[in-house]
């Protein structure tokens, strides 16, 4: 009996004191949360400008793996590498190159040379000058013969870099490059005083990478909790002005279902890459603001042209008018997004509306289909030729619950003319591996391509890159190679614009794929986040001109 | 005694061989490799290729278990392919804390809830409290914690906010002890849900046995106090098989981790081994593989020692 009496108290006890300590600790929690900016610096004015201070905490379901920008692949540590570097030139929200480090970049006539004259008293973290030292020490790393990171091919017309003067730099190319300009020169610095005595083939692998990088960039590395955060904290001396964000946090969470939990619970204030398909719940939440617009990438139907079925273009056009992506854009994805026809944004300078299109035509698809010698002959449904029937597998990746989705419409949708195409979901890694060179192990496929802010199509569907590169579903079309190489010599925005424009009709006309739709992109911050403008490609633009209203 | 435990750890030598070549064989069995993840127009196949050389991921498959065999039996693990240039060790060295903490708090959670419960159900059978920890117990049982975890999150942490949602510590903050308890009780208490209610049954079943025995009548007849009788002579032995029980559960706990350290975002082993497998990050992998196995032997062997303390009637 006094046992009994004794462990029920225990256990009453327990828990009363439990509940106790948790619901004290829980008030003292939410304060934070709920004013991510409040950081005791409250200004009593109503002031109408942007006020300084504050902590933002970014979610990220990616974790970062190394902050060098001639050695990172992925976008998480893209996005830190954007907090703490800079480049010479970066782009606007129209995708226009504008002058970032450098105070203005001469081309010659021949194409051949740029001059870059950089603008002076831009300071590293730790105090030092940046000079040309840096950019020539930096624009030579991806040219050493011991260069062992992934982004050489950036440079790949460059033929050498060299210092003017301390504040000028000329590059010399061996051939004309479109791509240079844009791309090249975007490329983040690194300094040249802590880094030059480093080996060339050690420095993919240097600490500095991963303990200790120094940038020119808008806010200065703190601290990376390998699983948990990084954390990098406002530059006074960022030569565009300090940042009026006092620090920003970047959290890794597991996956986006953990992530729109914590965004629930405000331990989350910043997020890029919310589904569509979830926007409306997270909209719910408050003190919560959701910002969306058209992303720059595209998804689309791949047709593996080795495979008989597809080598035909009238087959591939076919099946185009069997698909209702209106359809597809409405229910499946909530209206979020825009039919595609071209492997081009609209948000792009070179985007070409007037091209072949292919519109939802059931009949018109059966037409097609009879034409190039299908028709069902043993009254099963679905089409044959020659004894073999229209039938086949379309893969995607796992995770994706949009693609996942549509594969299955995709199923209902070509079973009206007679084709049975088989969905089949592959997990991420073993999904590319089977899909791309030299294995092309699939008949169709559902993906994605986040595109460049500069047009070029060269990798994706040149015949030169089918064997070893990203033309894995074999495309092949000798004008269209022509006109893309000629397009990589047109250094004049309008001129590239018209031959992109031939290119873009040559492959609507062709439906190497079938462009499904053009996805918003979601970003979700707290409400009183100030400063915010939108670019497709760069969730973070601008960051050092955030601010919170407190 | 001692004999005995360099036996075992002997026989642990080629055991834990085994588990290496059967892993590293399923890991490069499975499709995909990291250099397909870099999927980006802007590298080159050429530079993928590269990459694939320089980790040594195109030589045939004995020839890399052999070379990792090497480093690994001088100590060196190699580096994440991912993480370029940081040593396994220092990756694995890093969150080992988080989940060692994680599984110890759980597993003293464990077995100071389910012990205790387990005697007084087993004093007093067929009551109404039995039947409340009996049910609560297969209860615990049929829940996967990753649908524990999920509720638990959804009601404590987001709804009412008596709880963060996951992490080990709050961002932002100085460090306290309280803080990270409080991070700490929702992980622990759903890693120690499923072995609580097991362990609750088995100290039950294993104690209602010993009363019935004749010693505990005899103890009882000496005039011995009820408390001292089931504590000091019935305790000992009951707990016997639930030792064995909680010595092969400890395997258990580590893979309970990886779901419930992912749910919480507990950066420990766990959650370090799903996002290298999802990476194709072979050293990490390996280096896990090891640690995890190594583990499982030594859980077994104290098991069994334990085993040795409190049974007497046990010799090696």
């Amino acid at each position: 009996m006094k046992l009994r009496k004794a462990s029920w108290l225990l256990i009453s006890l327990t828990l009363i004191l439990s509940i106790f300590l948790t619901a004290c600790t829980g008030n003292q929690a939410d304060d934070p949360k709920e004013t991510p900016g409040d950081d005791g610096k409250k200004e009593e004015e109503q002031a109408t400008g942007p006020q300084q201070g504050g902590d933002l905490i970014i979610g990220s379901t990616g974790a970062p793996t190394v902050f060098n920008p001639l050695y990172s692949t992925d976008t998480s540590s893209s996005d830190i590498e954007g907090f703490i570097f800079d480049s010479l030139v970066s782009s606007d929200t129209e995708f226009n190159p504008t002058m970032s480090m450098a105070e203005s970049i001469d081309i010659s006539e021949d194409g051949l040379t740029f001059t870059a004259k950089l603008k002076q008293g831009i300071k590293w973290h730790d105090g030092e000058e940046f000079t040309a030292d840096d950019v020539v020490f930096t624009f030579s790393i991806p040219k050493d013969p011991d260069y062992n990171g992934e982004r050489g091919s950036a440079f790949e017309a460059m033929e050498s870099v060299k210092k003017i003067d301390d504040y000028t730099v000329e590059f010399k190319l061996s051939k004309k490059d479109a791509s240079f300009y844009p791309v090249s020169l975007s490329y983040y610095i690194l300094p040249e005083h802590i880094l030059k005595g480093v080996p060339v083939a050690e420095l993919g692998e240097h600490e500095f990478n991963t303990k200790s990088p120094i940038g020119t960039g808008p806010f200065k590395f703190v601290e990376w909790k390998d699983g948990e955060y990084v954390k990098v904290e406002a530059f006074d001396d960022y030569f565009q002005g300090r940042p009026y964000l006092d620090t920003l946090t970047y959290k890794i969470v597991p996956d986006m279902d953990a992530m729109i939990a914590q965004i629930q619970a405000g331990d989350i204030h910043f997020a890029a890459g919310v589904p569509g398909t979830d926007i409306e719940t997270v909209k719910s939440f408050p003190g919560v603001k959701v910002e969306s617009g058209l992303g720059l990438s595209y998804t689309y139907l791949g047709y593996n042209q080795k495979n008989e079925l597809f080598k035909d273009k009238k087959v591939r056009q076919a099946i185009t008018h069997a698909i209702d992506r209106e359809a597809i854009v409405s229910s499946v994805m909530n209206g979020d997004g825009k039919v595609a026809h071209v492997p081009e944004s609209p948000l792009s300078f070179a985007y070409n509306e007037d091209v072949p299109k292919f519109e939802f035509d059931v009949e018109k698809a059966k037409s097609l289909l009879a034409e190039a010698g299908w028709k069902d002959s043993d009254g099963d449904g679905i089409l044959d030729k020659d004894g073999k029937k229209f039938s086949f597998t379309v893969k995607t990746n796992q995770g994706n619950k949009v693609r996942e989705d549509i594969v299955v419409v995709l199923q209902e949708q070509l079973k009206e003319v007679g084709i049975e195409a088989k969905p089949e979901i592959v997990e991420w890694s073993a999904f590319i591996e089977q899909i791309s060179a030299p294995n092309w192990n699939y008949d169709a496929l559902v993906l994605g391509w986040s595109l460049s802010t500069f047009p070029d199509q060269y990798d994706i569907f040149h015949t030169s890159q089918m064997e070893a590169g990203l033309n894995f579903v074999w495309y092949s079309n000798p004008e269209a190679d022509k006109l893309m190489e000629e397009a990589k010599q047109i250094l004049d925005q309008d001129e590239y614009k018209a031959a992109y424009a031939d290119i873009y009709k040559m492959l609507a006309e062709d439906q190497p794929y079938t462009f499904l739709y053009y996805p918003n992109v979601h970003r979700v911050m707290p409400a009183n986040l100030e400063g915010y403008v939108f670019h497709a490609k760069d969730d973070f633009y601008d960051i050092s001109k955030w601010w919170l209203k407190q | 005694m001692l004999s005995y435990i360099i036996r075992r750890v002997l026989m642990a030598i080629p055991l834990l061989l085994g588990i290496t070549i059967v892993s590293f064989a399923i890991m490069k069995l499975a499709p995909g490799d990291p250099a397909s993840l870099m999927m980006d127009p802007t590298i080159s196949p050429e530079d993928k290729a590269r990459f694939m050389e320089r980790y040594g991921l195109n030589d045939p498959v004995h020839i890399q278990y052999l070379k990792w065999l090497g480093a690994m039996l001088q100590g060196d693990f190699g580096t994440s392919l991912i993480r370029k240039g940081v040593p396994v060790m220092e990756m694995i060295m890093n969150r080992m804390p988080n989940t060692i903490l994680l599984m110890v708090v759980s597993t003293l959670l464990a077995l100071l809830i389910s012990i205790p419960f387990g005697i007084i159900s087993a004093t007093r059978p067929y009551s109404k409290l039995d039947y409340t920890v009996t049910v609560t117990s297969f209860l615990g049982v049929a829940t996967p914690n990753f649908f524990l975890g999920l509720i638990l999150i959804m009601v404590f942490a987001v709804q009412n906010n008596w709880f963060p949602t996951g992490g080990v510590a709050t961002l932002n903050a100085p460090f306290s002890l309280w803080d990270r308890i409080h991070h700490l009780i929702m992980p622990a208490f759903v890693l120690a849900a499923a072995d609580m209610a097991g362990l609750t049954r088995y100290t039950r079943s294993s104690m209602m046995e010993v009363i019935k025995q004749d010693y505990m009548r005899t103890a009882r007849a000496k005039g011995f106090k009820e408390n001292k009788v089931i504590y000091k002579h019935g305790l000992r032995n009951g707990l016997i098989p639930v030792i064995t029980i909680f010595g092969l559960m400890i395997p258990s706990f580590i893979g309970g981790a990886v779901i419930v350290e992912k749910i919480f975002t507990w950066p420990g082993i766990g959650l370090l081994f799903v996002d290298s497998a999802f990476q194709r990050d072979y050293p990490v992998l390996m280096g896990l593989t090891v640690i995890s196995a190594v583990f499982v032997v030594i859980g077994n062997l104290i098991a069994d020692i334990l085993y040795a303390i409190f049974d007497p009637r046990i010799e090696y």
